[in-house]
């Protein structure tokens, strides 16, 4: 059975208040093409759970998707903070739950395998463990040391992007550094949904099972979006888009101009080509491709 | 034209890089740029057999010089393996065999060595500030590891009485306090760009071990937010030596990613 779905049609499994878990890291790798799409079918009351959002996080609280925020950090790193995500924040329009990197993945290890909790030993000693009721101080039952109980965390949906997928939803990647995006979100989620760069047959794959990280039977859709990650990274394929990053920043301090840029790139652009040539068109992205 | 004998983050580099030692692994988080030039410093100097993994990820890279990120391709270029953060990396910094030093950035940092990454006053679901979030610190400080703590910006705004939150664990209330608590480890050093600064062995008070040249403990005092104890034998950091010096600004950040960080004027 094909699980080959448009963006349209891949978003429409997210509903207001969902949980959605998003692929990832700073400027790394991160499913925009599904981000904007959130954006555009004006989704509410959004959870997030991202390990270390960049400009996705950015643009779902300029747009007012999210109401919440699950994870580690949310920076732009050498683009510096996310500065409506900041704002949202600190206004009270955004909640957030911070969790260590460990805790983090102990919810989700939890919720993957159908466990109530997973302990850890991070976090002890911050003042992270007592204002979150999802975590709880425990006694080792075997030697009586004190661990921290992080409570399972299964998200309605998680959204990744890889390099190839065939169309029954068997996910490739290129040799690359993993974040948990991958090991874990899919695993955890009640619902998957990947972008890939290129949807190939299957014979494809079958030369090197060894690439594939996620099988077909814990995929529900898959839609093919070249370039589906920028302004962020997918290594090795392609570089983050230094140049847009900055553009981001220079509106996003400023709330009209930073839903201006929103309208420009997110809301106009009728599919993935028209917002490649909104960003620059072939040129850009060939200076972004690695070789 | 002539350049300066050093910099300021040159001397931070090699003070950073003197810690690190052969026959233990180091990682590196985002926006770390003077970690990872200390950290490819030792891999040139004092400690070869140091395993770095870049960004957390790459294991024993060969990027040819500082990038423009520290959490990007192309700084893992050449790793001999990709790790996976979920079923590697943190399964090596957890086992307690592995990874014994961390370097932490953070935006506040107080007296007992407690970090603050999170938030500037107000309530914490009302900030005054929302700052990047915990990270991996929250682990690092609690997993037992030696932490060494950077700084380019040392002030009372970032050398604090006490942290507006904890988001890394050091010695807590000072004293016996993390030990009773069961956290091994602790923090080690602070490198700041006036100073480096350690703890007390009884009290893990902050005190200053070393100015840099230039700089008076009168200075450092009053750009620290506590009474800060001077250790006996408080002397002057060592400048970075003249190969130091050039392996920095030649072959290892000759794009001055480290100058950026630190706010020097690039050469």
């Amino acid at each position: 059975m094909t699980k080959v779905a448009t963006l349209e049609q891949a978003v429409s499994l997210v509903s207001d208040g969902d949980v959605v878990a998003l692929q990832n890291m700073a400027t790394q790798c991160a499913p925009m093409a599904l981000v904007r799409e959130l954006i555009r079918q004006e989704r509410r009351g959004v959870g997030l759970v991202c390990l270390v959002g960049g400009i996705a996080v950015d643009w779902l609280a300029a747009a007012g998707v999210i109401d919440r925020f699950i994870g580690a950090a949310v920076s732009m790193e050498q683009f510096g903070l996310c500065q409506q995500y900041r704002k949202a924040v600190e206004t009270g329009r955004v909640r957030v739950e911070e969790l260590s990197e460990t805790a983090l993945l102990a919810r989700l290890g939890a919720g993957a395998r159908n466990l109530p909790f997973l302990p850890t030993r991070g976090m002890l000693g911050s003042d992270l463990v007592d204002l979150n009721e999802n975590l709880v101080l425990f006694q080792d039952p075997f030697d009586g040391e004190t661990l921290v109980a992080c409570r399972a965390l299964v998200p309605d949906i998680a959204f990744v992007h890889a390099h190839r997928a065939d169309c029954r939803g068997n996910v490739q990647i290129e040799p690359t550094v993993r974040w948990p995006d991958l090991g874990i979100f899919p695993k955890a989620a009640k619902k998957v949904v990947v972008t890939v760069e290129e949807i190939v047959d299957t014979e494809v794959l079958r030369r090197s099972p060894d690439r594939t990280v996620l099988p077909g039977f814990a995929v529900d859709a898959v839609v093919e979006v070249p370039y589906g990650a920028h302004p962020t990274s997918l290594f090795p394929a392609y570089g983050y888009d230094a140049g847009f990053h900055l553009d981001w920043v220079e509106v996003a301090r400023d709330d009209e101009r930073a839903q201006d840029f929103l309208r420009r790139y997110v809301v106009e652009p009728d599919g993935q080509a028209a917002y490649l040539d909104a960003v620059g068109g072939a040129q850009r992205l060939v200076e972004l491709t690695r070789t | 034209m002539s350049y300066p004998e050093y910099t300021v983050d040159e001397l931070m580099c090699a003070a950073l890089a003197a810690q690190l030692s052969d026959g233990d692994e180091v990682c590196n988080g985002m926006a770390s740029f003077i970690p990872v030039a200390a950290i490819m410093l030792a891999r040139l100097t004092t400690a070869p057999g140091l395993v770095w993994l870049a960004g957390a990820a790459g294991v024993d890279p060969r990027p040819d010089r500082v990038p423009a990120s520290t959490l990007e391709s192309p700084l893992w270029r050449d790793s001999v393996m990709y790790l996976e953060q979920y079923g590697d990396f943190w399964h090596y910094v957890q086992s307690g065999r592995h990874l014994h030093t961390f370097c932490v950035g953070a935006a506040q940092l107080d007296r007992y060595g407690n970090a603050n990454n999170s938030i500037i006053g107000g309530d914490y679901h009302r900030p005054k500030v929302r700052l990047p979030g915990t990270a991996g610190l929250a682990d690092m400080g609690a997993l037992g590891k030696n932490l060494l703590y950077w700084n380019t910006s040392h002030t009372l705004r970032s050398l604090v009485e006490k942290v507006d939150f904890v988001s890394c664990p050091g010695y807590l209330g000072g004293g016996d306090e993390r030990e009773r608590l069961g956290l091994a480890g602790g923090p080690q050093l602070v490198v700041t760009n006036l100073a480096v600064l350690d703890f007390a062995p009884d009290t893990k008070h902050m005190r200053l071990r070393s100015v840099h040249p230039g700089v008076t403990v009168d200075d450092v005092r009053a750009a620290t937010g506590f009474e800060l104890p001077v250790a006996d034998d408080v002397g002057e950091t060592p400048k970075p030596m003249p190969e130091q010096v050039r392996l920095l600004r030649e072959v290892i950040d000759p794009d001055g990613m480290c100058k950026r960080e630190a706010g020097v004027r690039p050469l």
